[in-house]
């Protein structure tokens, strides 16, 4: 068989039908209306920059909520670049990565964040920092540029009044719009400032500014905060997180000298969302600690003590977890766990372990 | 003319000559004929919101058929996702498509059967060739390879492809046996 021989039995293999353009009935046009009507604020990824390591007391402060399973979240960098900057230079295939990838595999994410379009400040410099939650109606975000930041928190719409009363108390309100949205301005000093938008479809979110501000500033920036569908939103926080296509290798890395409760299912670490490291860290040890308890109580309750040695041993050897000793350094979660683990070890579980390790 | 109606009419322009050879991209790699809607639609919305960075027109099929990949890819990993796009286009798709193995010319079976024997990059840097009738160097672009590496694994594709072709003449069962990425059926 020749070479052109076997090029045209490729090209009539083509499973092609040229005429099924014909009878498309408008669909291609109907398709382009619909996308040219979605905004085309554009993310671009950057070099990720140094994130800032605050300390980060978020997961002892919601374990002592008593509502630590509301730690699914994200630590991140990012940015969030201006629609109208000039043209640099051409994309290449190579820079929609990051634009499909976080899409398709932040599905769970991207659910509920599809029912809460998220805000965007549409200006070169602002990186997201950090963003936990969007599990549903609420969720944290901040951007940060040099010395300031701008916090983005949803809320529930049914928390609104309670919210508006606190604040009335903080200034007078000043009736502004956040991209055309109805929204007050409460000044807590001169240099500090929060933004409340009227609750939409089910939650609010208010803008509270943090470091070196000033009223002009404030009012620039906010004029250029955006209104984005949940896709648009997702696309702009970085690539640098654990998303469900690389929980499993992640996990592994994690787990590498964690001993597993009997029947732990590690695939299903591929649905705890999205998460940097940290985050990522804090829930899948938070669901080995878990299962490890109910072994420990299992067996307690069992009179196995075989199982309950096992499991009090897994539980003080989280001491020794590299992924917590790693943890250490930036947050209280491995306090709180290394806390919660020694009690049950030592044959008295908390009353609020659940709570204090987010357990499901 | 302002900046956004320029853009908005280039948009226009690219949408136009590219929809066609992207749906045909989209089909030839999905199972089911209306799942290349989600493909379609979701390649031009990301090349929507890129359009102020779209590369120029004569580069910009290539770049597209590059971001159909990386969509292709993911929604093989995940699961092809309904979007709220495209919605008309699955439907006549859907209605327009009757797929019929046994209609199908038992060479062209045969060819593809082989095809899809071969490895992903060799598969796709043939159907890139072949099929969407670029040139190395643009398919290596999709494949973000060098052209020189292109042309090595097309030469290299050819000869593995008539290897299969002529070690299995028999025609496969399926016509979709070719089929470079496999999503879930209906009725998800």
């Amino acid at each position: 068989m020749t070479d052109a021989h076997l090029d045209r039995m490729v090209r009539d293999a083509d499973p092609y039908r040229p005429e099924v353009v014909q009878h498309l009935d408008g669909a291609a046009q109907n398709l382009l209306e619909e996308i040219m009507s979605t905004p085309t604020l554009e993310p671009v990824a950057e070099p990720s920059a140094r994130r800032q390591r605050k300390r980060r007391a978020l997961l002892s402060g919601l374990a002592s909520a008593g509502v630590a399973a509301v730690v699914l979240g994200v630590v991140v960098t990012g940015s969030i670049m201006n629609a109208d900057r000039p043209e640099d230079r051409p994309s290449t295939p190579a820079d929609t990565s990051d634009d499909t990838k976080p899409i398709t595999d932040w599905a769970m994410v991207l659910k509920a964040a599809e029912e809460n379009p998220r805000l965007l400040i549409d200006q070169p410099g602002w990186k997201a920092t950090s963003v936990y939650g969007f599990t549903e109606k609420d969720g944290s975000i901040t951007f940060s540029n040099n010395d300031r930041e701008l916090e983005m928190n949803w809320y529930p719409a049914d928390v609104y009044d309670s919210f508006h009363e606190d604040r009335l108390r903080v200034s007078e309100p000043a009736q502004v719009t956040v991209d055309g949205w109805p929204a007050e301005r409460f000044q807590y000093n001169e240099g500090d400032f929060a933004v409340m938008l009227k609750p939409r479809e089910g939650s609010f979110v208010e803008l509270r500014t943090g470091g070196t501000w000033t009223r002009a500033a404030f009012d620039e920036v906010l004029a250029t905060v955006v209104r984005v569908d949940a896709k648009t939103w997702l696309a702009a926080l970085p690539a640098e997180i654990v998303t469900p296509q690389r929980a499993t290798e992640q996990a592994a890395k994690v787990l590498a000298d964690v001993p597993l409760p009997p029947g732990f299912d590690v695939t299903a670490l591929g649905g705890l969302g999205a998460n940097d490291a940290y985050q990522f860290g804090a829930k899948v040890t938070s669901r080995v600690g878990c299962a490890w308890i109910a072994e420990w109580l299992r067996a307690k309750k069992a009179g196995d003590d075989d199982a309950l040695r096992r499991a009090g041993d897994a539980l003080r050897s989280s001491h020794r977890w590299t992924v917590l000793r790693q943890m250490n350094d930036e947050g209280d979660w491995p306090e709180v766990f290394w806390e919660t683990a020694d009690e049950v070890a030592a044959g008295k579980p908390p009353a609020k372990y659940r709570d204090s390790l987010g357990c499901e | 003319m302002s900046s956004t109606t320029e853009h908005e009419d280039r948009f226009r322009r690219v949408y136009a000559a590219n929809f066609e050879p992207l749906l045909a991209y989209a089909m030839r790699r999905v199972e089911q004929p209306e799942d290349a809607a989600d493909v379609v639609a979701e390649t031009f919305l990301v090349a929507w919101r890129r359009s102020r960075h779209m590369p120029p027109d004569t580069e910009v099929r290539p770049w597209l058929y590059g971001v159909a990949r990386r969509v292709l890819a993911n929604h093989h990993r995940s699961g092809l996702r309904r979007g709220r796009l495209g919605d008309r286009l699955r439907q006549r798709l859907r209605a327009v498509i009757v797929a019929d193995p046994g209609s199908e010319v038992p060479e062209r079976l045969t060819v593809r059967a082989a095809l899809a024997r071969l490895g992903e990059q060799d598969r796709e840097l043939l159907m890139l060739t072949f099929w969407e009738g670029l040139e190395p160097r643009e398919a290596a672009d999709v494949l973000r390879i060098s052209p020189a590496a292109a042309r090595t694994r097309l030469s290299r594709a050819r000869a593995r492809l008539r290897q299969l072709v002529g070690d299995d003449a028999d025609p496969p069962g399926h016509v979709f046996d070719v089929l470079a990425v496999r999503t879930p059926k209906e009725g998800r």
